[in-house]
């Protein structure tokens, strides 16, 4: 983690804040592209000092509202103020573009690939004519603070995701904004350098006065933010601080442990429902615990032995938001969806009965059974020694690992870490430098067509046609795939119910939401009932009640067709969802295992997980620091340290907090999630990788 | 004897992908108003365009004439130069003003016509004018050049005393008989050249875009992951694209060229749409290629052009391909539309038919394989 000293430890200006006027004005404003209103009456206020987020799926009017604010985009109605000014013209815009900074979304878009570090840097700063004096000394600055110093002659192009995301930070604060608008800063951002970016952020705006307008696609964000707006479909649909909303929900998580048919009932009556083995985690109406606790007992039925286990939690943030969704949302529950011949439940709009549940969920908990290949084999995906170069750079170093039908694997890393290039190189797309990628009993190497058939493959960007319709789509993908024009026609009717995309049939695939369209390109990749199926990144920027939805269909396809799924995410709450993780470092695979054991390890290894809350979080976290603690790191406003013995870190952590001069903290044990996990193995990783250039 | 019915499955599956393909590109295109308009211009308003402004004719070029003699003489030379192909104008007799007037381009030329002018033609002596050419742009020059020459030998002819040459030097009157083009109507010619230039640019240009916004966008490697051949991907493109064509040449030749600006057709239709076809496909070949070196649209817009233009100025389209310097004239061969130039003045305007043109045809085929080949070849190779 960068550098936060003490000099940054002051006390947050929060004071200051309510005596000013707001920064950022919004009353009433709305926008408009053609028949489409992406924002639609929207009042808000984000104070100085203030980090404020806004978080929403794709096509939710975030990009809209921000660009909105930062001048280049009008308004059709409302009033927009900024710094007091009221945006009515582009002469108004002007006058406030000096004092703000404006990060566009798409990686590394406002860059300029060509251009080294420090020219797009340079160009920036003359751009906004800043002083040679002033330069220096901030650049210098801004670059050790996103420890992007080292890289100052390097191409823009070159850099990794997240890197780039933080050159992107450095040139929009290049010219000492005092109010910065970032457009969605962690997309497609891996969960490490999206931990890096949301410290360096926290940071700028405790030391500088700073305050941030930022987007989020991510749902588990939202606790960094200090004020938050959930926007859906162009409106507002909760607005304040995280503490108050989730205190003002009237919802509690209840974490049960039963027996699968328990749990079943459980997900029959609850619309918020996540099963692992043994154990269930629903969300809950209630006010109090107790009710909450009886409203379970309730669903769970009266005469379930042994009694079942309830244990009451406060929502998180995520959990307020797909409940708002899904009350919004027709589609309360997630509808199950239609098996291999297009046989579709017959009355889609009723709960699914509770005997198909118990199917469901049954074989959802049931142990992967191997599905033997056309040849035998049980092996659907088997890298050996993977290696491909680009010129002299490595970007997957022998990597090996297993994948079998009928399993969900999950392949994490950092972005660069070689992930996508070792997914082309088992889709035939690129060939390997060295080492063997079998698919499917077939070397990829010399795949020929009839291997090509018994794969599907997702790429990490929307691959279909965008001015194709939805229908046009999957049927040319039928007709790529050689289907005659019957099979053609009732596969892509399968595909239509699979993704629920009755009513779009007609719509070009590029005015699609991206949960939509994401479900579209999970059809066309499924049309000819694949046998291994590739998905790169398959959710990113989907809403979290599409992603359940998605991985509803993942697992049916794994558990009841023996599909082999081998995806990669970014969202570390799925790959909880994995049956196996591989994790990649460097172009190697560093570990492969189950989610449960690479907890297991990390418990073994460091300890538990304790959640420490304390205010103010970027303070407590140098006081923990300097107290020991060297590991600890922010998660939201929290922080998150890992110890074998909780009494014994509760004392050292109040301790070090005192001295400090901090109030002392709340300390909770937490369950390690696999967000925990990549981080503490990748930043161990990273130091290792950092001693040995060192040595 | 299970392998026929077998293979013809196969075969059918192969051309269903590949008609899969075609109808997908056809789409996309119909979808983008702004290549729809592009190739809707160029088969309509462009050709007429073409035919309009022929620019190998003199038309209303404005001379300026300085009449020294003053006589009967000079004054019929002045109403010689008349229009369509001259516009004289009048200018005072000084040099500064003169050289002003032709570097702004008010005059193209100047004829000065001395003190005695007429006094020596009358006598059968050499009379002497001065012309003064605006020649920067040289084939313009030569023509004003050559026509005022022919107007002064009509003129001196014609006033020259009766008996005073003709006398002594044996006449040679030519009569031309101007076969294909008997009215040397210059709009035949125009149009057919601003076809084929306009059948390049579309034939090379629409496959490369496409094949190019795949790579954009990414969809290229969904294709690469189903089992498709790159032979099929790539014929897809040029199929379809040569369809687009040759669908726009027909209206272009039918519509446009013989039914409003009655460009004749004297040979069979079939023959000559099926070598647009055919042109059209080793064209599309060749975008193809372009398309493999390229990354971006940018990019494969810069390449086509490097592609047509000498492409143009080696077939013989708009100049004459024997007055090319020897080293360019092996290069001439690899020109496509150096085929295509001998196929379609040969088929629309003298009526030759398929032994005709058969050599060139099957050289342009030849060509057009070779494109296929090596666009196959690169297209699977540029992403390794």
């Amino acid at each position: 983690m960068p550098g936060t000293g003490a000099g940054v430890a002051a006390v947050r200006p929060a004071a200051v804040s309510t005596i000013n006027a707001p920064v950022v004005a919004l009353d009433g404003i709305g926008k408009r592209y053609g028949r489409m209103l992406a924002v639609d009456d929207v009042s808000l206020k984000v104070d100085r000092g203030r980090l404020y987020g806004l978080i929403g799926a794709d096509g939710a009017g975030k990009s809209s509202l921000m660009k909105m604010v930062a001048g280049v985009l009008a308004h059709d109605c409302g009033t927009v103020e900024v710094f007091g000014v009221r945006i009515d013209s582009e002469r108004a815009a002007e006058r406030v573009k000096a004092r703000l900074g404006f990060m566009p979304q798409g990686l590394g878009l406002n860059l300029y690939p060509e251009l080294s570090v420090e020219e797009n840097i340079d160009f920036f700063a003359r751009l906004r004519q800043v002083s040679a004096a002033e330069l220096a000394p901030r650049k210098q600055q801004l670059l050790e603070m996103t420890r992007l110093a080292a890289f100052r002659t390097r191409a823009a192009k070159n850099l990794s995701g997240g890197m780039k995301q933080k050159l992107g930070l450095v040139c929009t604060l290049i010219h000492a904004p005092e109010l910065i608008v970032l457009d969605e800063p962690t997309t497609g951002v891996d969960p490490v350098s999206r931990r890096d970016f949301w410290a360096i952020l926290a940071q700028l705006i405790d030391g500088q006065r700073l305050t941030a307008l930022v987007s989020t696609a991510y749902l588990d964000e939202a606790s960094r933010f200090d004020r938050l707006a959930l926007m859906h479909v162009g409106r507002v649909l909760a607005e304040g601080e995280p503490a108050e909303l989730v205190a003002a929900a009237g919802l509690r998580v209840a974490q049960v442990q039963a027996e699968p048919a328990a749990l079943a009932r459980l997900a029959a009556h609850f619309a918020q429902t996540e099963q692992t083995v043994g154990a269930g985690r629903v969300v809950v109406t209630a006010d109090d615990d107790e009710s909450a606790v009886a409203a379970v007992r309730a669903a769970l039925g009266s005469d379930e032995h042994p009694v079942p286990k309830i244990v009451i939690t406060p929502p998180d943030l995520e959990d307020l938001f797909v409940a708002r969704l899904q009350a919004l949302d027709g589609t309360a529950t997630i509808r199950p969806a239609p098996d291999a011949d297009g046989r579709f439940e017959r009355n889609r709009d009723q709960r699914p009965e509770r005997a198909d549940v118990e199917a469901s969920v049954g074989t959802r908990n049931a142990t992967p059974v191997p599905a033997p290949d056309h040849n035998g084999g049980t092996h659907a995906i088997d890298a050996q020694s993977l290696t491909r170069d680009f010129g002299g750079f490595r970007a997957v170093d022998r990597a090996s690992f297993i994948v079998r039908y009928g399993e969900i694997f999950g392949l994490l890393g950092a972005n660069g870490a070689g992930k996508t290039t070792a997914i082309k190189m088992l889709t035939g797309i690129l060939p390997p430098s060295a080492g063997i990628g079998r698919v499917a009993g077939a070397d990829m190497r010399q795949a020929g067509q009839a291997i090509k058939e018994r794969i599907g493959y997702m790429s990490q960007a929307f691959s279909l046609y965008t001015d194709l319709t939805v229908m046009e789509n999957l049927l040319l993908f039928a007709g790529i795939y050689g289907l005659t024009r019957e099979q053609a026609r009732s596969r892509a009717q399968w595909a239509v119910a699979l993704g629920d995309l009755h009513g779009h049939e007609r719509e070009p695939a590029g005015r699609l939401p991206m949960g939509l369209r994401q479900r579209l390109a999970l059809g066309c990749a499924l049309l000819h009932q694949p046998r291994v199926l590739f998905l790169d990144e398959p959710t990113s920027g989907v809403d979290p009640i599409g992603r359940r939805r998605f991985w509803d269909t993942l697992r049916r396809l794994a558990r009841e067709q023996g599909v082999a799924i081998l995806l990669t995410t970014h969202y570390m709450a799925e790959a909880d969802l994995c049956d196996r993780i591989a994790l990649m470092f460097a172009g190697r695979v560093v570990a492969d295992a189950t989610p449960t054991q690479l907890k297991a390890e990390l418990t073994a290894e460091r300890g538990q997980l304790l959640e420490v809350s304390a205010e103010p979080p970027l303070a407590a976290l140098a006081a923990l620091r300097a107290g020991g603690f060297a590991e600890a790191v922010l998660h939201g406003r929290r922080l998150h340290v890992l110890a074998h013995n909780a009494a014994e870190a509760g004392t050292r952590i109040g301790a070090a907090l005192a001295a400090a001069g901090l109030a002392a903290a709340r300390i909770a044990p937490q369950t390690l999630t696999m967000e925990d996990v990549f981080i503490h193995r990748v930043l161990a990783l990273e130091a290792a990788a950092q001693a040995q250039a060192a040595a | 004897m299970s392998g026929l019915p077998q293979f013809a499955r196969g075969a059918g599956r192969w051309l269903r992908q590949v008609a899969a393909l075609v109808g997908k590109e056809w789409r996309q295109l119909l979808r983008d108003t702004a290549l729809v308009g592009f190739v809707v211009f160029i088969f309509t308003l462009d050709i007429l365009i073409a035919a309009g402004a022929p620019e190998l004719d003199l038309r209303s070029a404005p001379i300026g004439l300085i009449d020294r003699d003053g006589s009967v003489a000079s004054r019929e030379l002045a109403g010689r130069l008349r229009a369509p192909y001259f516009d004289v104008r009048a200018v005072a007799d000084d040099e500064a003003q003169v050289a002003r007037a032709l570097e702004r381009g008010q005059l193209r030329a100047v004829l000065t016509v001395p003190h005695g002018f007429e006094r020596a033609l009358v006598r059968g002596e050499t009379a002497q004018v001065q012309l003064v050419v605006e020649a920067a742009d040289s084939n313009l020059g030569y023509l004003v050049a050559s026509y005022t020459e022919r107007i002064l030998a009509l003129l001196a002819s014609d006033l020259a005393p009766a008996g005073a040459a003709s006398d002594t030097l044996p006449e040679v009157r030519l009569q031309a008989r101007f076969r294909f083009n008997p009215a040397l109507t210059e709009a035949w010619y125009a149009t057919i050249s601003e076809l084929l230039t306009m059948l390049t640019v579309a034939s090379i240009l629409l496959p490369a875009a496409a094949m190019v916004r795949e790579k954009e966008r990414g969809t290229i490697e969904q294709l690469l992951v189903s089992p498709l051949s790159p032979l099929q991907i790539v014929l897809a493109k040029v199929v379809a694209m040569a369809g687009v064509v040759l669908v726009g040449s027909t209206v272009a030749v039918g519509l446009v060229m013989h039914g409003l600006l009655g460009v004749p057709f004297a040979g069979s239709p079939l023959l000559f749409f099926s070598l647009v076809a055919l042109y059209a496909m080793t064209a599309s070949g060749l975008g193809v290629v372009a398309a493999t070196f390229a990354r971006s649209s940018g990019q494969v817009g810069l390449i086509v052009l490097l592609l047509v233009m000498p492409i143009i100025m080696l077939s013989g389209t708009w100049n004459l391909r024997e007055s090319m310097p020897d080293w360019l004239q092996a290069a001439i061969y690899l020109s496509p539309l150096r085929y295509m130039v001998d196929i379609a003045y040969g088929v629309l305007l003298k009526g030759a038919d398929l032994a005709t043109v058969a050599k060139p045809a099957a050289l342009m085929v030849m060509l057009g394989l070779a494109f296929l080949v090596v666009g196959t070849a690169r297209f699977r190779r540029q992403f390794r």
